[in-house]
């Protein structure tokens, strides 16, 4: 049996063109989509059912179990942390949200250790940014900046930028020129007409100095800013200035650098100030498939993209403090549930450490590192695979993720309905 | 069956022609009746003014670029927190309030339907799953056409029947309610960073007019048979002397429908500037209202600021771009591939500002001098001009000279000179509120035969109870009275269920969505059109296939019908 | 009138308590108030030892005395309008949010966010003072607006971030982006910096020791002896980038 117009939930692109071949309830192929949807589709590693931890290792206990022990984790807890989020659809984004706000508890998700820097940034500068068929159908000039997109988001340039056809752009090849700019050279850097390379924690410096330039305020920067050149610099501030219509992209190579949220802001500005003497968007490249849902999610319902605090009972956003890395850091949490996610494999040791340390659940489709560190693993459907679903692409278009099989695999949405009905006496959300 | 009893109203209910008599209202099952049983449940509305569940018929309350306008304002969201309680969530927000602060809050005031003022198609499955969240209020979506490639291209070939038919596919696959043009053109010229000045220049690559694109739709309307009329957010919106632009569009407006406008030009505040200038920017209300009150197939609304911060956010993205260059706040953008556009930024609005108070001072000369009330309706394009928790200090002005004085004794010095407020004398009555709150809407949006805006035998039971004694208050002198008794309710019905008491909601909420399908001959259907289906598929970044709302969206969806046309 | 406050072991140390109730003026009426531990609410004397010295009739002559641990203790201080408060040992974030009067101590390090959206009153920090340091909150155009906070160690990274009006002295050292979109005020940091006053518009920033990265857009426009440092520094304008017309002046 052949499903046409799949959508892979693996990354924020999203790509929704995808043919999967299923036999016996199996998904034997997939057509159209980058290594990395064949392995979402095809790895088979599910935990069979719920598992908790013993002495001696991990026994077999029933869904009702899980939920119940997970609900009295959550009840005793002064301090709860509910993490993750990004890899599962808005339908149990929103009853985690109920859930911290019913047992005043924190929130977080994925952009924690991602693209948070850029939220941040955004509430300082705005968001000067559009949906991609925009870049693909107009977009003559493309700028990665501290990504690599062949590896991590291989169809994006395929999709939507670099090699796409747009109605504007027929030739992509000879009508697009695109401008790498990285710290070491990548694969990306590798196809781009411009490649700039930039010394560490130099993007804020550069960043700064294109704004001057295309200010007309050259004279002021040095012969060389952070390793790159000023003839470079002016080079590529005139090819912006002169693009029909600019598009920035840029990943964990610009967040996660030091200065994180004021590189993002800086080059928001820079793209503010191409503005006003042609068109110029600037989008981060959004690595889960649906972080970006869990943003939209929490903030229509608590008014915050991530790291919501419920504690005293209004909602309360302090990055640095509310973040899940601080407070694992701090030891401040008492237990904590983690949906859709491996903070054991991405979140610093010191943080992730801690997490074993309290009760900890969590609630995914995979074992993962994170398994290691919780006393619950309640296995759950893949969003996207084996659950329906709405996702936000990256750049805020929403989706609807499809079930393409069935596992017999409880919703996730399901059993937090569940465990949200527990910790309320029996009243639904 | 459940039954209710509101007895001993004061109703004005003006599309019936009641004006302010005692009577009871009998309720079984969530609809008006005749009579009900005696174990139905009383409620002793004690001679108050009871209307029908007030309509907005504009509002920014769901979707893409409202979330990002919570999103980018945290300082915002921290103003407007309360915690949860009861059968109410935690909120936040004051200009941007999360979707369970609007409900809630809409709900204190007794407004029990919202029309929100622009949903991108693309984008659409955000709002419904906003309009979820807006539980306590039956939502409908503007669908945003400006930009439309599609209907570009059947404007141009001159293709009525051809863009009705590509408006009917949009509007069903969005499960959106009406036609929503904001700056037609100006959007798709945008997408390259440049707007249009004027109604009759070429959109960029596109050799279709704003003009073409406005009368086309209104056209493609009318053949439709849509509920509500084209809804327009003319070209040229906020630049001085804009007034010329709007006269010009209200110009070739025909008069096409016999039950309602043909034209529905929503926030003309914004529309209404003469001069040419920052410097000398002057209020045109005079000139913008009598050309409407010679129009009966014109409705506008008001568009009225209120002093102090808040968000602006639109389809409007050039405009938005200039208000950033202008004031230097945070501006998002937000361009929508071959629909639309959008602009976010923050403003304050201060009475330091000669032009604040000139644009303050034209949206009540605008509801002042339009004869009928049911062309002139109260909006302040929420939260554009002002966040919606301001209606009742707004039907405060508009009820009392003296209220209206005061306020202008602190304008800034330039005001008088330039607007006509100062003489004004009018003062609208209880009636002309009831019209310019929920009855002119209903007409408007052509949901009278759905059962809204009114207590007609059948009608949706939504009941908005103030704690105003209209024998015994006077408006013009006690306008504190009159703004704090329409701030919030004793009761709001809802469907007959009693949601909010003295602003505390009681119940979940079981919120409808009204949607239009509109019909279109078999051979002019779009999903068999192969033109269409490839120039989608080619240019979009999404499969036509997962592009339209899927049902589960709309849980209690009302799916409006209308006739095919031959 | 004195009031010390002592705190108690806790069974679980590490979970933060917020504590703005912790004001003078709040000691007029009694001891009597409400703090929070986690999601949990407490009164003041199951976390505290109390111990009430005198009396007074108005709140400019109320001390509170911190004791003890209270390195995780939130919100001392916030809304203080004046009286004065001194911490023996470290405090926790957010010590004296929006303050706008009376005296804030603090013997040992403060953790971030100190005199956050600050607008008058002083505070001194005798030990280091954490990240955001003399700041405000996310989205706001505006920091600290007024006041004066002294940090006789080092700060970490974003001091006074958003700075709009006040004073802002470090001892010792600022981390990377001090006085960063500054835009009023007056930054003085005795030790180094990393990166300072990016996006600057306006205000005024003088740092003696060295500076590590200056950016490249900060135009030199001479050299000024200044003599209540007893320096001559450079003078820069800037930030460039940003249309900016603030002054920053580096020891030469």
């Amino acid at each position: 049996m052949i499903e046409h117009d799949v959508v892979c939930p693996f990354c924020g692109c999203l790509c929704d063109d995808l043919e999967l071949e299923c036999e016996g309830g199996k998904i034997v192929k997939v057509q159209n989509g980058c290594a990395l949807a064949e392995s979402t589709f095809m790895t088979d590693t599910r935990l069979p059912s719920p598992i908790r931890r013993t002495e001696s290792g991990w026994e077999k206990i029933s869904y009702t179990e899980a939920i119940k022990e997970t609900a009295e984790i959550l009840q005793g807890a002064d301090r709860p942390l509910l993490y993750g989020w990004s890899s599962t659809h808005g339908e149990a984004q929103s009853v985690g949200v109920h859930i911290a706000e019913l047992i005043g508890a924190v929130i977080d998700n994925t952009s924690t250790v991602c693209h948070g820097p850029s939220i941040l940034a955004i509430q300082e500068v705005g968001h000067p940014g559009c949906t991609l068929g925009q870049v693909k159908n107009r977009a003559d000039v493309i700028i990665y900046w501290g990504c690599n997109p062949v590896e991590a988001h291989p169809r994006h340039m395929s999709r939507y930028t670099t090699y796409a056809t747009g109605f504007f752009v027929p030739d992509a090849q000879r009508d697009r020129t695109v401008i790498v700019v990285d710290t070491r050279r990548t694969d990306t850097a590798g196809i781009a007409d411009e490649f700039v390379q930039i010394e560490h924690g130099g993007d804020y410096a550069v960043l700064s100095a294109l704004r001057a330039i295309v200010r007309g305020k050259t004279s002021v920067i040095p012969a060389k800013v952070a390793g790159v050149s000023k003839e470079q610099l002016i080079r590529i501030a005139e090819i912006c200035k002169t693009a029909k219509f600019g598009a920035i992209f840029f990943g964990l190579g610009l967040t996660m650098s030091r200065g994180k949220y004021k590189n993002i802001r800086n080059a928001i500005e820079l793209t503010d100030e191409l503005n006003r003497y042609t068109k110029f968007v600037i989008s981060p490249l959004r690595g889960h498939g649906n972080v970006y849902g869990s943003n939209e999610v929490f903030t229509w319902m608590t008014g915050y993209p991530f790291a919501v605090d419920f504690a005293r009972g209004i909602a309360f956003y302090n990055p640095g403090e509310t973040t899940a890395v601080d407070i694992l850091r701090r030891g401040e949490c008492d237990a904590a549930l983690i949906v859709a996610s491996d903070p054991g494999a991405n979140f610093p040791r010191d943080a992730a450490a801690h997490l074993a340390k309290i009760p900890t659940v969590i609630i995914d489709p995979h074992m993962n590192a994170t398994t290691a560190l919780s006393r619950i693993h309640i296995p759950c459907t893949a969003a996207g695979i084996d659950a329906a679903g709405t996702a936000y692409r990256m750049d805020g278009v929403p989706i609807r993720l499809k079930k393409v099989i069935d596992r017999g695999y409880p919703d996730d949405a399901e059993i937090l309905k569940k465990i949200y009905d527990r910790l309320n006496g029996g009243k639904g959300p | 069956m459940t039954e209710l009893w509101v007895k001993n109203a004061c109703v004005i209910d003006p599309i019936r022609g009641i004006n302010g008599e005692i009577m009871d209202i009998a309720i079984r099952d969530g609809r008006i009746v005749e009579s009900v049983s005696n174990r139905a449940d009383v409620i002793d509305a004690q001679r108050c003014l009871t209307l029908p569940g007030g309509i907005d018929s504009h509002t920014h309350v769901s979707g893409t670029k409202v979330n990002f306008g919570r999103y980018m304002s945290p300082e915002d969201m921290r103003a407007g927190r309360t915690k949860r309680k009861g059968k109410m969530h935690v909120t936040s927000g004051y200009y941007v309030p999360t979707t369970f602060g609007n409900s809630y809050r809409y709900s204190a005031m007794g407004y029990t339907t919202l029309l929100e003022g622009a949903m991108a198609p693309l984008e659409a499955r955000h709002t419904h799953e906003e309009f979820t969240a807006t539980p306590h209020q039956d939502m409908m979506a503007n669908t945003l056409f400006d930009g439309n490639w599609a209907v570009m291209d059947a404007v141009r070939e001159k293709d009525i029947r051809k863009t009705a038919a590509v408006v009917a596919w949009t509007l069903k696959a969005a499960r959106g309610y009406g036609i929503k043009l904001t700056n037609p053109g100006g959007t798709e010229a945008w997408g390259w960073g440049e707007d249009l000045t004027g109604i009759h220049e070429m959109v960029p690559h596109f050799a279709v007019t704003p003009a073409e694109i406005i009368t086309s739709m209104i056209r493609a309307n009318e053949l439709l048979k849509l509920p509500h009329s084209v809804h327009l957010h003319c070209n040229n919106l906020g630049k001085p002397g804009n007034y010329q632009t709007t006269l010009e569009t209200f110009d070739i407006v025909p008069d096409l429908n016999s039950a309602r406008q043909t034209l529905y030009a929503t926030h003309v505040q914004f529309h209404a500037y003469g001069g040419g200038t920052w410097k000398n920017i002057s209020s045109k209300a005079e000139e913008i209202t009598r050309s409407v009150n010679c129009k009966p197939q014109i409705v506008m609304d008001m568009g009225q600021i209120m002093f102090g911060r808040t968000m602006t956010m639109t389809a409007d993205g050039p405009m938005e771009f200039n208000l950033h260059c202008l004031h230097h706040n945070k501006w998002s953008n937000h361009d929508v591939e071959l629909e639309t556009g959008s602009g976010i930024i923050p403003v304050t609005y201060s009475k330091k500002s000669a032009v604040n108070c000139i644009m303050w001072a034209i949206g009540l000369e605008l509801a002042l001098l339009t004869k009928n009330p049911y062309q002139c309706l109260l909006e302040t394009d929420n939260p554009n001009g002002a966040p919606f928790v301001k209606y009742p200090e707004i039907i405060g002005l508009l009820m009392s000279k003296r209220y209206r004085d005061e306020e202008c004794a602190t304008l800034h010095a330039e005001t008088e000179k330039r607007t006509s407020l100062f003489a004004l004398e009018r003062e609208l009555d209880w009636h002309d509120i009831a019209v310019m709150t929920r009855a002119g809407q209903a007409k408007a949006l052509g949901i009278i035969n759905q059962g809204k805006g009114h207590f007609g035998i059948g009608a949706e039971a939504d009941i908005a109870i103030y704690p105003i004694r209209t024998d015994s208050v006077d408006p013009a002198r006690e306008y504190r009275k009159v703004v704090e008794g329409f701030q919030k309710t004793r009761y709001t019905i809802k469907r007959g269920r009693v949601v909010s008491r003295d602003g505390e909601i009681i119940v979940d909420g079981a919120n409808a969505t009204f949607w239009v399908d509109a019909k279109v001959p078999e051979d002019l259907k779009m999903e068999n059109d192969p033109e269409f289906i490839k120039r989608f598929e080619q240019f979009y970044t999404v499969r036509m296939s997962n592009y339209p709302v899927q049902d589960v969206y709309l849980p209690r969806g009302r799916r409006i019908e209308t006739e095919v046309f031959t | 009138m004195r009031v010390i406050l002592e705190s108690k072991v806790r069974a679980k140390p590490n979970l933060p308590i917020e504590a703005e109730a912790i004001i003078p003026r709040n000691f007029l009426k009694g001891t009597d108030l409400l703090v929070y531990e986690g999601n949990k609410e407490r009164t003041l004397s199951e976390l505290f030892w109390i111990f009430v010295e005198g009396t007074a009739v108005s709140p400019e002559n109320i001390e509170v005395i911190l004791k003890g641990d209270t390195s995780r203790i939130k919100r001392v201080g916030e809304y203080m309008d004046t009286g004065s408060i001194v911490i023996e040992r470290d405090i926790g974030m957010h010590c004296g949010n929006f303050m706008s009067g009376g005296t804030i101590e603090i013997r040992g390090n403060a953790d971030s966010w100190l005199g956050r959206e600050m607008r008058g009153g002083t505070i001194l920090c005798r030990g280091n003072a954490s990240h955001y340091c003399a700041t405000g909150y996310r989205g706001e155009k505006k920091g600290m607006q007024g006041g004066k906070v002294e940090v006789f160690g080092n700060t970490g990274d974003f001091c006074a971030e958003y700075l709009a009006g006040g004073t802002v002295h470090i001892h010792g050292s600022a981390g990377d982006f001090p006085g960063i979109e500054m835009r009023g005020g007056e930054l003085i940091i005795e030790g180094d910096a990393t990166r300072p006053c990016g996006n600057m518009k306006s205000g005024s920033c003088v740092i003696l020791g060295t500076v590590h990265d200056m950016l490249p857009t900060f135009e030199k426009s001479g050299q000024r002896v200044l003599p209540e440092w007893k320096i001559t520094a450079d003078v820069y304008k800037g930030d460039v980038a940003n249309r900016g017309k603030g002054t920053l002046c580096v020891r030469s």
